[in-house]
């Protein structure tokens, strides 16, 4: 994506005129409080928006092009010599969708999916959803205590990914463009934004430095060395500790901007007659998730699904997309059953 | 853009009892042009779809010479396999594929190939045996060792007597029965039949892993280099094409980097393929 460098301020007043144009031109996504739960939701009015959370919602903004459970195709069965399909992927490709208030580490785990779902192979359903939706990112104004990014380099701020980038920094969002269709946002809408001085801009870095200020009580250092490192413990005993800890609940995997495996399955309606084939988010951490026909299963031991998920993370996609899986969003480290902290693993593997 | 999850329709033309619970299922596209348009190398595996009941990956058994049709030869052991056979000649199923990597049939020019196959693990290889005995000439000397539970249970029986004049075969048989004369024992006892050199041959396998694993290690004894002998292995691929993350082993994906691996590329993997 062309970076251009303009930059442009908006008012908090006037972004709540942006949101309510969008609304009726798209569906629009944003972090919304439902119960005290931060969950990224379709909104029908700017008022649900909360722009200013600690940390991220519960769930990362994957759900919105890759849901937890969605149907591939339907199918009839005329006769048992003929079959009828019917594609999705038609009704999906109508929608057009505006997702505000991600924030930069769910920005980088959505460019990581890109690299799975949008290779030689791409999957139709995902691809089609990201062309559909446009990203406006927030920088991150309020991480919390589970936040690392600073350690995976994925956040507080942001160079791309997005269309629209906005820094809260008091009054107004100083806004960046990321993409021609942010540029195409700003120039339909003209009469909100106004442009930039160059104070904006200092504002907008002490804001960042501020972020930043709080994220460096985490310590973690090193990722340069964690492949290397990885690769030489993967038989070291450190590991024992986390195949008795962990309950292989599955809940770090959902809550992963960048898990991705799935189960795909057969519904059939009670004529049996129609179907429809449904993927469904999996989970390398159960233990049914390497099981073939006849029974075998391939990682029996807890232990080794542990390490499968951190291996995924910090060293399998090296080898294959050249870069760690992680984003340091800290989901993995708040919705743990067993109290686990990823960061803890982490240190241990780094020696520190 | 083709919607990649989605299958094309197939019509069972002939089923044909193997054994006891494996049948081979010829299969032909029902839209003629991809029918023409599906190509594929032995040991790549396909997606199967029975409407209703899912889908489930299987190793194409037939060689690609064959271009009218394709065939899949099924052990019945899950829900998919049960529900295809329940089905008729006749019948529609869905295919999406081939996908996989395939053997590197090129390597294997010049050289003896010894063939190791181990219960239905003789699909993929039938495959490959057979496309090798159509370019006959190209291929050194052809050793079959084949190892199944019971009598009963070896698969491509008549086919395996016709390669007979072409492949020095061996079988064994884990239990034997009244009508057994031959070997007793599980695949490995075979090598004390075989003369190999395992300078100029490559060793290629299919099977349980248990079995791929006393074999690898039999054939290092041999004196086989680890980047001549190749195994095809069996995970549960289930989407195919690298996404759905079942079929991974440690740093490689079973099913767009493999089935077929090197036992020297699968060493690299950090976990344990066989």
């Amino acid at each position: 994506m062309q970076k251009m460098e303009k930059y442009m301020v908006l008012s908090k007043k006037k972004l709540g005129v942006l949101v309510e144009r969008f609304l009726k031109e798209f569906q629009v996504y944003g972090p919304t409080e439902k119960n005290g739960i931060i969950a990224f939701e379709k909104i029908s009015d700017w008022s649900e928006l909360r722009l200013d959370v600690a940390g991220v919602p519960l769930l990362p903004p994957k759900k919105i092009f890759f849901p937890p459970e969605e149907v591939l195709f339907t199918f009839k069965i005329r006769n048992n010599n003929d079959v009828e399909i019917g594609d999705p992927l038609d009704k999906i490709k109508e929608e057009k969708r505006v997702l505000i208030g991600i924030r930069p580490c769910d920005v980088h785990g959505l460019t990581l999916l890109d690299k799975v779902f949008i290779s030689e192979i791409v999957d139709p359903y995902y691809v089609t959803r990201r062309k559909n939706t446009i990203i406006i990112c927030i920088t991150c104004n309020n991480p919390t205590e589970y936040c690392f990014c600073n350690f995976t380099k994925s956040g507080p701020s942001i160079k791309e990914g997005f269309d629209l980038l906005l820094t809260d920094i008091g009054q107004f969002f100083l806004v960046e463009i990321g993409s021609e269709k942010g540029k195409d946002i700003i120039n339909s809408n003209s009469d909100l934004f106004q442009e930039a001085t160059e104070n904006d801009l200092i504002k907008r870095d002490q804001k960042i430095r501020e972020v930043e200020e709080k994220l460096s009580r985490n310590q973690l250092t090193g990722a340069n060395e964690l492949y290397q490192k990885l690769i030489r413990v993967f038989n070291d005993e450190l590991w024992n500790e986390y195949g008795r800890k962990c309950v292989a609940c599955g809940k770090c995997n959902f809550a992963c901007p960048t898990c991705h495996c799935f189960d795909v399955y057969d519904v059939m309606e009670l004529t049996l007659k129609e179907g429809k084939r449904v993927r469904k988010w999996d989970a390398c951490h159960f233990l049914s998730f390497t099981r073939v026909a006849g029974g075998e299963i391939f990682r029996k031991e807890r232990i080794s699904r542990v390490k499968q998920r951190i291996y995924d993370k910090y060293c399998y996609p090296v080898d294959e997309f050249g870069s760690i899986f992680c984003v340091g969003c800290g989901r993995c480290i708040h919705v743990c059953t067993a109290g686990i902290d990823i960061r803890e693993i982490l240190k241990k593997v780094l020696g520190m | 853009m083709k919607n990649v999850y989605i299958p094309d329709i197939v019509t069972i033309s002939e089923i044909r009892e193997e054994t006891p619970d494996i049948k081979t299922f010829k299969l032909i596209f029902k839209d003629k042009e991809v029918q023409r348009n599906f190509n594929y190398k032995p040991g790549q595996f396909i997606e199967l779809s029975v409407f209703g009941y899912g889908e489930a990956p299987f190793s194409i058994s037939s060689s690609p010479n064959q271009q009218n049709f394709f065939e899949i030869t099924v052990k019945r052991v899950g829900d998919v396999t049960n529900a295809l056979f329940k089905l008729n000649e006749g019948n529609a199923v869905g295919v999406r594929g081939p996908f996989g990597n395939g053997f590197p049939t090129h390597k294997f020019e010049d050289k003896n190939i010894l063939f190791i196959g181990g219960g239905i693990g003789l699909a993929p290889l039938r495959s490959l045996i057979n496309f090798v005995l159509s370019n006959r000439e190209k291929y050194g000397e052809l050793t079959l060792m084949y190892g199944a539970r019971t009598p009963k249970d070896i698969v491509f029986k008549k086919e395996i007597e016709t390669w007979k004049k072409h492949v020095d075969v061996h079988l064994t048989v884990d239990v034997g029965d009244e009508t057994w004369k031959g070997t007793v024992g599980v695949v490995t006892v075979l090598f004390k039949e075989i003369e190999v050199d395992p300078k100029n041959t490559v060793a290629v396998m299919c099977g349980p892993p248990i079995m791929m694993h006393f074999v690898t290690k039999e054939l290092l004894k041999l004196g086989f280099p680890e980047d001549q002998i190749f195994l095809s292995l069996e995970r549960l691929m289930k989407c195919g094409i690298g996404i759905c993350g079942h079929c991974n082993i440690g740093r490689k994906y079973v099913c767009k980097h493999g089935p077929v691996f090197t036992y020297k590329e699968t060493k690299d993997f950090l976990e344990t393929a066989i």
